[in-house]
């Protein structure tokens, strides 16, 4: 009797350590709540937002959209790539109602996991919602853009006369202007971030997205029939990157450049160019940062049009699970969030306002943009957008970022970036599109 | 009650160890299962369904250069901050049962690196080399630190396994520790009555003793460095390029950042047969080589 009494602790004991871990893991898991309830009447809506620096914004805008419609809002943020967490979720069969992913992230999931969106009134309002076939999945958050990031009133500090971006579209007239900055004091005006993300994924995939044939360049690519080395646009950029080059402030260990610290002289007026994106203004904002700051094109030598032009378009973007954990109230809740976005004022407040987003409807006025926002607006308003090409291979960055890397420290030339380059493509499955 | 029934048998394995083969089953055996059938498909990581794709993520595996350099450069890494790790703590752990003044002192002063996590202690390193070093090197134009070492191929490793090192040889320390106070005064004392140097007395009476200590420490540090991922991330992402990626980076860069995931299984297989040959040799030989007092 006392074995058995011993046993049936030590059971107990078992199922409630079991208990325990259960109910840790469905703790945060509102579906079947959601589920449960919607015949009583509150909804309940997860959102995953893969953009850190407007998570607390998200958390309160959460809070203010439950008392305001009575549907209940959780916020969830994420620091591992964004593709890896979604993983974790659909493995754990708990997706998010509505998840803030990548372009890439649509076209990969979207067929399995995301509704289609064709039927909303917002995609009217858009050129950045993405569709994959013939359906809308993915709902544009904000609109990004990469070109050169200028500090003009450390320039003008030297000049003496106003800065006018488009006077140095060609790299010879931007040349020109760093010879004048570093007479007039300003030793190194320029930083170059040498994080593979940047330097591959961002400036690297300007050579493709800038041809004439984007998508018939990067086929010639993996097939092999598209060259590197002697293309223009490559040259063109690569004319401009060693330009930066040889006046980075960095110049003597570039690899050991920190981008805290770059994106800090670029705040500060230390120094005045930096290739980059208007995200980068969460970061230049947590420094004394100076009034006048902007983006402009990359400055180049070919008279294409690419050096009067930004690159970028809709970035970050919501889907709505379509699997059997979301409930079709709950679909209709998240429907009604994006809606609310694009056509309420508080919406548009939260998007343009709180989070300072560059906002991806016609309809949302941005008033208050920071400057690289508003450089970007600007831009994205004239028209003068040159697309995101959403299709790269989930290594390219790191791949060409280590190739970029050893051409930024001086271990191989111009030509060995180029042959890498080809090899890299021409050994990489193609990606369908 | 019989005691020689299967029932009885198993009913007394379920009291004593019940609980604990359910949890290793479900946390240990369970997913290793599931990750070896993974191995088989083309899964991508979030798609409903998993194609069987045989044997094709080994042969990938083989084909791929990249996780063959890794591995590599695990091996090496591991190797010297094995050797490191084990020669500082055994010298701290030497140092701190001589009975110098404040010796607990310094035991915890050691120890608590160790109770830094990894990440954290990464990013704390990378200041120190990227901008400490930095500004001593400048200051002092000495020409070896005015650049940072993070940004050199050679520089990175050297960073891993000093940051390893410094991590680990508190906690190592104390198993030393431990070894060093287990070993009885009387064997001692009897060792020096018979005119043993202190030298003799440490490596033919204290070092005999503590095989047990040697075993644990060395297995403890071989599977993690072999394991290294949290330093590795926070302190050079694989910088300068990719030549500081060790194995479990690269598995993990492969099945979540590049989307391989039966890859990235297969690889990790490997890592794990890797480690568990290295580590089981490992505590095979040390056993035969303990000594009872």
């Amino acid at each position: 009797m006392k074995k058995f009494s011993a046993l049936m602790l030590a059971l107990l004991m078992a199922l409630s350590l079991a208990a325990c871990g259960g109910g840790g893991d469905t703790a945060p898991d509102t579906n079947d709540g959601g589920a449960a309830e919607s015949g009583g009447g509150k909804v309940n809506i997860t959102i995953f937002n893969s953009k850190s620096e407007i998570q607390s914004q998200f958390e309160e805008m959460a809070a203010e959209y439950s008392a305001a419609t009575g549907v209940g809002v959780e916020v969830y943020f994420s620091s591992d790539t964004v593709a890896a967490h979604m993983a974790t979720r659909y493995a754990s069969n708990d997706p998010y109602t509505l998840a803030m992913v990548d372009a890439k992230d649509i076209y990969s999931l979207g067929p399995e996991h995301a509704i289609d969106l064709s039927g909303e009134d917002w995609v009217a309002n858009t050129n950045y919602a993405v569709s994959v076939g013939d359906q809308v999945m993915g709902f544009p958050v904000c609109v990004e853009a990469r070109g050169v990031m200028y500090n003009a009133d450390a320039i003008e500090a030297i000049t003496g006369t106003p800065f006018v971006p488009s006077d140095y579209a060609t790299l010879d007239a931007f040349r020109g202007l760093l010879e004048t900055l570093v007479a007039g004091g300003m030793e190194s005006p320029v930083g170059i971030m040498k994080e593979d993300w940047s330097l591959a994924g961002h400036f690297l995939a300007e050579v493709y997205e800038e041809q004439d044939d984007v998508f018939g360049y990067v086929d010639g690519l993996y097939a092999g029939t598209s060259t590197v080395a002697d293309n223009e646009k490559f040259n063109a950029l690569m004319d401009y990157f060693d330009v930066m080059k040889q006046y980075n402030y960095a110049a003597s260990s570039p690899i050991a450049a920190e981008r805290e610290v770059s994106e800090q002289y670029l705040a500060e007026g230390k120094i005045a160019f930096m290739f980059g994106g208007n995200w980068d203004w969460s970061m230049i904002n947590a420094y004394d940062y100076s009034e006048h700051l902007g983006m402009m094109p990359v400055p180049q030598n070919l008279d294409d049009g690419a050096n009067q032009k930004l690159v970028g378009g809709g970035s970050k973007f919501f889907f709505i699970d379509s699997s059997e954990y979301t409930s079709d109230e709950q679909r209709q809740a998240a429907k009604d969030f994006l809606n609310w976005l694009v056509f309420n004022a508080d919406g548009n407040k939260f998007l343009t306002e709180d989070c300072a987003l560059v906002p991806a409807f016609s309809n949302i006025a941005a008033e208050n943009l920071d400057p690289l926002g508003a450089s970007v607006k600007e831009y994205a308003d004239a028209g003068n957008l040159i697309d995101n090409y959403n299709y790269l291979p989930d290594d390219h960055y790191s791949m060409m970022g280590a190739e970029l890397q050893k051409y930024l420290a001086g271990q191989q030339d111009r030509a060995a970036l180029a042959a890498a380059i080809e090899q890299y493509w021409a050994s990489t499955t193609p990606v369908e599109r | 009650m019989k005691k020689n029934t299967l029932s009885y048998k198993c009913q007394q394995y379920a009291m004593f160890a019940g609980i604990s083969t359910a949890a290793f089953v479900a946390v240990v055996i369970l997913p290793f299962v599931y990750g070896l059938y993974l191995t088989f498909t083309s899964w991508d990581g979030v798609s409903k369904d998993k194609p069987f794709v045989g044997l094709s993520n080994y042969t990938a595996t083989f084909s791929d250069a990249a996780f063959w350099q890794a591995l590599g450069r695990t091996v090496i890494y591991s190797a010297i901050s094995v050797i490191l790790v084990n020669v500082v703590a055994f010298a701290l752990a030497y140092l701190v049962t001589r009975g110098v003044k404040g010796q607990n002192f310094f035991r915890a002063g050691f120890f608590i690196p160790n109770l830094i996590g990894g990440i954290v202690l990464g990013y704390v390193w990378k200041f120190v080399f990227n901008r400490a070093f930095v500004a001593l090197g400048t200051s002092l134009s000495v020409g070896f630190l005015s650049t940072s070492w993070l940004a050199t191929t050679g520089g990175a490793m050297l960073c891993l396994i000093i940051v390893s090192v410094w991590q680990y040889a508190g906690y190592m320390m104390l198993i030393y520790v431990a070894g060093f106070m287990s070993v009885p005064k009387d064997l001692i004392e009897a060792a020096q009555i018979d005119g043993c140097t202190p030298n003799q007395t440490m490596f033919h009476v204290t070092v005999p003793l503590m095989t047990s200590s040697f075993v644990q420490c060395l297995f403890l540090t071989i599977t993690r460095c072999f394991m290294v991922y949290d330093v590795n991330l926070s302190l050079t992402k694989g910088e300068p390029f990719n030549t500081s990626v060790m194995a479990a980076m690269h598995v993990y860069n492969q099945a979540f950042t590049y989307k391989k995931y039966g890859v990235g299984q297969a690889e990790a297989l490997i890592l794990f047969l890797v480690c568990a040959i290295v580590g089981v040799t490992q505590v095979y030989i040390g056993k035969k080589a303990e000594v009872a007092a």
